[in-house]
């Protein structure tokens, strides 16, 4: 599903490297767990996927079903099925949050040459899929993420995943600002939505998530590279000794 | 001085162009405005509030020509039951307007009326005159001495529909001049439309007296030929516990100078006031604001929004002035541009002057390109640049179409701007 | 406690108890620093003259272009208007009616060290509370003990009526190779270096007051750090009127070179006349690449009494220019004195990626009037500027901020945040926002906040149920207004503006 080869990116305005080489292979009906120290480049691995500005790829590739996901505009990517669910949700004044939903749904549905979906439909879907969510009517009015809470603003995000049906979900760190409750609540809606087509990649620096969305994989990383990769035992082994032991036994 | 001497000149020739309509009651305030004419020139690049605007197009004797433009959509509040009248090139067209009568309502022309005690007389050039002071508005004046028309409106209950003024452009050189009157009684509330591009160059003034507890509601949409030139002033005047909504959508046009000149005279009134303006290329959009407290426990809101590209030039003049003793006042203003390239530039001057303690003013004020975050997150769901970027924009003016009452209107308005931003990108 | 009812023109609130108001009366309008010196003068014929100005440039011992420079800039102001925008209101000013030249005559002989200075003068300084002594100046203020003894030392050039009395610490500054002295001096000693600058930031046709300044200045503070020199201790200048009738029309002039950095400070104070007093001053900074300069000051000429009579007319033209890139400066101004201010402590950004900054706390109570800001002018690329601007208005006065934001075409990715905050107090006084805001290109970010509000009633009744009286509880939250403000201070300045804010603001509860 997501291919990643030797894949190296520096800092546009510095002269600065984050990520040093890395590999990464996410099959269609897995979940790969990516946990790491802070600034080991988790969080810029998501976003030279999803196409943010700022950075450089200098080497390698990454490729989505074969298709080179580097080249593409970020909507692009976003119509290839690749989803980003961001560590912070940006706030939008003066959008509401069910038209950014019914553009973007429509908006992928066009680049996909399929029909867009009609105002009933649309409608009928969202409701049904906010209400696992516990995200009520008045969420979906409010502009996009304004005033909603940390917990609110990462189950938009799963809702708005749970609404685009993307074949590769990234999580990037959704975990962080989440009380246990909420925590569940986000768990629950990314493990609706595993099947056997589609991929994940949890971003995570704490194994907790991990309880809740077992993965089938887990990598280390540090310093922009992957250093370690194992079963889930090795998120709970990070769990009992933290990122020093391991760190000191690949250096 | 020598440029005293020139704008003494200038002012001159403008006037020597134009003909005071003679007879009837509105005479003795035609000749006053006049006067006041004379004794405040024309404004000049040097006066403080046209620092940012250059008055010359709109001083000049003639017009610019400008261009008509045939923009092939349904015509604005279209699908809004009201009362039309129309003025092409400044001359009322009987053959286009409804019939001039609605209850709750009474409306004449000003060149028609001619009866000597007139009610209007007590307001024409009065809103104006005090308006006058501490900015001279020489333009308003001018007006006020030399409009060949206008509709004159007694509201004395709650008609059931807008009046629409229209405002169509014929000839390519015309140079129109219209005042209005409105007054509203104690309890009245209407709502006054007024759209079209009116004239290669264009001068209203529209004085408004809002008693006791009526309401005012005013949704204007500009003319969207490119090249023409408007000078317009509203000065109201508000009551105890009333209120006035007024909002201008503009999008193109050369030259717009829209003042305002608000006076809470009476306690708990309220004003709002707001902007939309879209800007391309060739488009300077001036919006001049003058709020007064002079009354307890009144609220103002000035809430502005520019998009501005291809070196559009956006201006802002917002002030709230507190009077001594008007206590318990709130005062908002905000003012925002959104630059959409390098060549645009948004002027501005947001201010408060305030003379009591027990006061909440606040102002604010932005400029800056499209939000990139935002953009990003957008693009990221799937949605293109271009349509992402309208999205946005569209939300950011929309802040300051919230404040029209009328979800209707609202409507209307949204519907337009989307559409035009659409037809832009795409 | 019982409450009594005021008489309307007291301008009373319903709810203050007798005892304090009388009490705020009786501290009301008290203005430490109102005494004079007795001491002989020797001054120049009164009115301004070509004659006049060539005395000043002799009395000086000013080489010739110096006396040119002058005279030019007398022509110049010949023709100039006196400018009437800013929102203050004042007498007609009679510039033939003023001396501008007077010093004290034991100054005629220059003292060849500080020892040698009149007793008279150390002692006025002394009661000033500004030592010319050198010795450690915060000792016995609280919190001193912290700072290590080499960040104690404050340099000090003190300026009486037109003539600089003694600097401090000039030996052991020469060693770090800055120079720090009288300008009188730096024009005879370091001439090069002062014709290279002088007026190059505030050119001599300027606005009125600058070109006068030029024209009569008599003394003021030169600076030059070398490059690659961290000044090692803080420079200050104290300025004293003393003289009646006399202008005091002082120059200063620092230049921070490549990779330096500066730290100025600056006070000032007149004693209590009847007759209104005019300080015309210009303050000119050069910043090249990489160099910061930081320039405080704590203003606090007599502002008159309750009803506006006497009190210095202050207009004073200060900028900085940031020539280099990455340059660096940083106003910080506490505006408590003077019947009339008029100031605008600017920036112009010139060095890509160079940074201004504006904190400023201005006062104004009973018939003060203050017209007072900044312009940061963006001309380089990714420069930042950053301004905070408190104000507060009290009794009869009024309060104005005027401010101009310039972002160049050229100013590619700058960004401005400004926030302007205005607090009234009594419902006599007002309080202005004239911001000019002016954005020529699209990557750049300007934001501008400002708020005009009274005293929170919840936190004075906060404050009061805890047991201050009106007053501190005033002098608190006002000084809670000002934290922003007072934390970007030098720490000696911020006991001392803060303790200011207080004595300000006497007398405006009530």
């Amino acid at each position: 599903m997501l291919s990643i080869k030797n894949l190296h990116v520096e800092l546009e305005d510095e002269d600065k490297k984050i990520l040093k080489g890395v590999d990464l292979e996410v099959e269609a009906g897995k979940v790969h767990a990516i946990m790491g120290p802070n600034g080991s480049g988790k969080s810029t691995l998501s976003y030279v996927l999803s196409g943010k500005d700022g950075y450089e790829v200098t080497d390698g590739s990454a490729t989505l079903e074969g298709n080179d996901l580097l080249d593409l505009e970020p909507e692009e990517r976003a119509a290839a099925g690749l989803f980003l669910a961001f560590q912070y949700p940006v706030e939008i004044p003066g959008v509401g949050n069910m038209t950014f939903l019914r553009t973007a749904v429509n908006a992928q549905r066009k680049a996909r040459g399929e029909e867009e979906m009609s105002a009933a439909d649309f409608l009928k879907e969202i409701r049904a899929k906010a209400k696992d969510l516990k995200i009520d009517a008045d969420m979906l009015k409010r502009p996009v993420n304004m005033g909603f809470s940390g917990g609110e603003k990462k189950r938009n995000e799963i809702l708005q995943m749970a609404m685009l049906e993307p074949k590769m979900c990234i999580l990037d760190e959704t975990d962080s600002g989440l009380d246990v409750d909420a925590m569940k609540l986000v768990a629950e809606g990314v493990n609706a939505l595993r099947n056997e087509g589609r991929g994940f990649l949890v971003i995570t620096h704490y194994q907790r998530l991990l309880d809740h969305i077992k993965p089938d994989v887990v990598h280390i990383m540090s310093d922009g590279r992957i250093i370690k990769t194992g079963g889930p035992e090795l998120a709970l082994e990070v769990e009992h000794n933290g990122y020093a032991d391991i760190l000191a036994e690949v250096a | 001085m020598a440029e005293a001497k020139l704008q003494e000149t200038a002012t001159e020739a403008m006037i020597s162009t134009l003909s005071m309509p003679q007879g009837g009651w509105a005479q003795p305030a035609r000749e006053d405005a006049l006067a006041r004419v004379r004794a405040m020139g024309l404004p000049q690049r040097r006066d403080e509030y046209w620092k940012f605007t250059r008055p010359d197009t709109l001083t000049q004797a003639e017009p610019v020509p400008a261009a008509i433009f045939e923009h092939g959509d349904a015509p604005m509040f279209d699908g809004i039951d009201r009362l039309r009248i129309v003025f092409a090139d400044g001359e009322f067209d009987a053959d286009a307007s409804d019939d001039l009568s609605l209850e709750g309502v009474k409306i004449e022309r000003l060149a028609t009326a001619m009866s000597d005690l007139h009610w209007a007389r007590d307001l024409y050039g009065t809103l104006e005159k005090n308006g006058q002071n501490p900015v001279p508005r020489p333009l308003a004046a001018l007006n006020t001495a030399f409009a060949t028309d206008g509709v004159l409106i007694h509201v004395t209950g709650r008609p059931s529909k807008p009046i629409n003024l229209i405002y169509k452009h014929k000839s390519e050189t015309s140079d129109a001049m219209l005042h209005h009157i409105v007054k509203l009684d104690a309890g009245a509330e209407m709502t006054l439309l007024e759209n079209g591009p009116a004239a290669a160059r264009f001068n209203t003034v529209m004085e408004v007296d809002v008693a006791d507890t009526a309401r005012f509601h005013h949704v204007r949409a500009q003319g969207r030929d490119h090249e023409r030139r408007a000078a317009t002033h509203l000065f109201t005047r508000l009551g105890t516990e009333s209120l006035l909504k007024s909002f201008t959508v503009t999008v193109n046009g050369a030259m717009t100078r829209n003042e305002c000149v608000i006076e809470l005279t009476g306690d708990d009134a309220s004003a709002h006031v707001a902007g939309a303006s879209v800007g391309d290329g060739d488009f300077h959009h001036d919006d001049t604001v003058f709020i007064t407290h002079d009354a307890v426990n009144c609220e103002s809101r000035q809430v502005y929004k520019k998009v501005l590209r291809n070196g559009a030039t956006g201006v802002f003049q917002g002030k709230i002035l507190v009077k001594e003793g008007a206590q318990k006042t709130d005062g908002y203003q905000i003012s925002q541009s959104l630059l959409l390239d390098g060549d645009s530039q948004f002027l501005a001057k947001p201010e408060l002057e305030i003379y009591a303690d027990d006061v909440a003013c606040s102002h604010g004020s932005t400029s800056g390109a499209i939000d990139e975050e935002a953009l990003f997150y957008l693009r990221a769901r799937g949605v293109s640049h271009a349509e992402a970027t309208d999205l946005l924009t569209l939300a950011f003016l929309a802040e300051a179409v919230e404040e029209i009452e009328s979800e209707n209107l609202r409507e209307e308005i949204i519907g337009r701007l989307s559409s035009w931003l659409e037809r832009r990108s795409g | 406690m019982e409450n009594v009812t005021l008489k309307e023109n007291d301008g009373v609130k319903e709810g203050v108890d007798q005892e304090t108001v009388d009490a705020v009366r009786e501290v009301g309008g008290k203005y430490k620093y109102g005494w004079s010196t007795d001491i002989e003068m020797e001054y120049a014929p009164k009115g301004l003259t070509p004659d006049i100005v060539r005395l000043i440039s002799e009395k000086n011992e000013e080489p010739e272009w110096m006396t040119e420079w002058r005279l030019a800039a007398y022509d110049r102001w010949l023709t100039k208007k006196e400018p009437d925008w800013a929102m203050v209101d004042y007498p007609e000013i009679d510039f033939q009616d003023q001396y501008y030249y007077a010093r004290p005559k034991s100054m005629i002989e220059k003292p060849k060290s500080l020892d040698d200075v009149d007793p008279k003068l150390l002692e006025t300084y002394k009661k000033l509370g500004i030592p010319l002594k050198e010795q450690m100046v915060l000792a016995g203020v609280e919190g001193a003990e912290d700072i290590p003894a080499e960040g104690r030392k404050v340099a000090v050039d003190a300026v009486f009526d037109s003539v600089s009395v003694g600097t401090t610490f000039q030996d052991e500054l020469k060693k770090a190779g800055v120079i720090f002295c009288s300008i009188s001096e730096a024009i005879r000693e370091h001439p090069e270096l002062v014709r290279k600058y002088l007026g190059t930031v505030v050119p001599v046709s300027d606005n009125f007051y600058a070109t006068l300044n030029s024209a009569v200045f008599s003394d003021g503070s030169f600076v030059y750090v070398p490059p690659g020199v961290r000044c090692p201790m803080e420079l200050s200048t104290y300025f004293r009127i003393n003289a009646e009738n006399t202008g005091q029309f002082e120059r200063t002039l620092i230049i921070a070179d490549k990779g330096s950095y500066v730290s100025y400070l600056e006070g000032c104070t007149a004693p209590q006349r009847d007759e209104s007093q005019l300080h015309a001053a210009v303050v000119e900074i050069i910043v090249e690449e990489d160099a910061e300069v930081k320039y405080s000051t704590v203003q606090n000429w007599y502002p008159g009494d309750e009803d506006g009579k006497g009190g210095i007319y202050n207009f004073v033209t200060k900028r900085a220019d940031c020539r280099g890139d990455r340059a660096k400066v940083m106003w910080t101004q506490v505006e408590t004195g003077s019947a009339v201010t008029w100031k605008y402590p600017s920036c112009i950004l010139r060095g890509d990626d160079s940074q201004g900054e504006f904190y400023s706390i201005a006062i104004a109570n009973n018939m003060q009037q203050a017209d007072t800001g900044t312009k940061m002018i963006h001309l380089g690329k990714r420069t930042k500027s950053r301004i905070v601007s408190k104000g507060i208005s009290a009794g009869k006065a009024q309060n104005t901020y005027r401010g101009l934001v310039s972002m160049h075409p050229k100013a590619k990715e700058s960004r401005n945040y400004t926030q302007c905050d205005s607090l009234l107090i009594g419902s006599d006084c007002g309080a202005h926002t004239v911001p000019y805001i002016e954005v020529k290109n699209n990557s750049s970010r300007v934001e501008h906040e400002a708020t005009t509000s009274k005293v929170d009633d919840d936190q004075m009744f906060y404050c009061r149920s805890r047991g201050m009286d009106e007053e501190e509880a005033v002098a608190l939250v006002v000084n809670g207004f000002c934290k922003d403000v007072l934390q970007a201070l030098p720490m000696e300045f911020a006991m001392e503006a803060q303790a200011l804010v207080a004595i300000s603001l006497e007398g405006s509860v009530g």
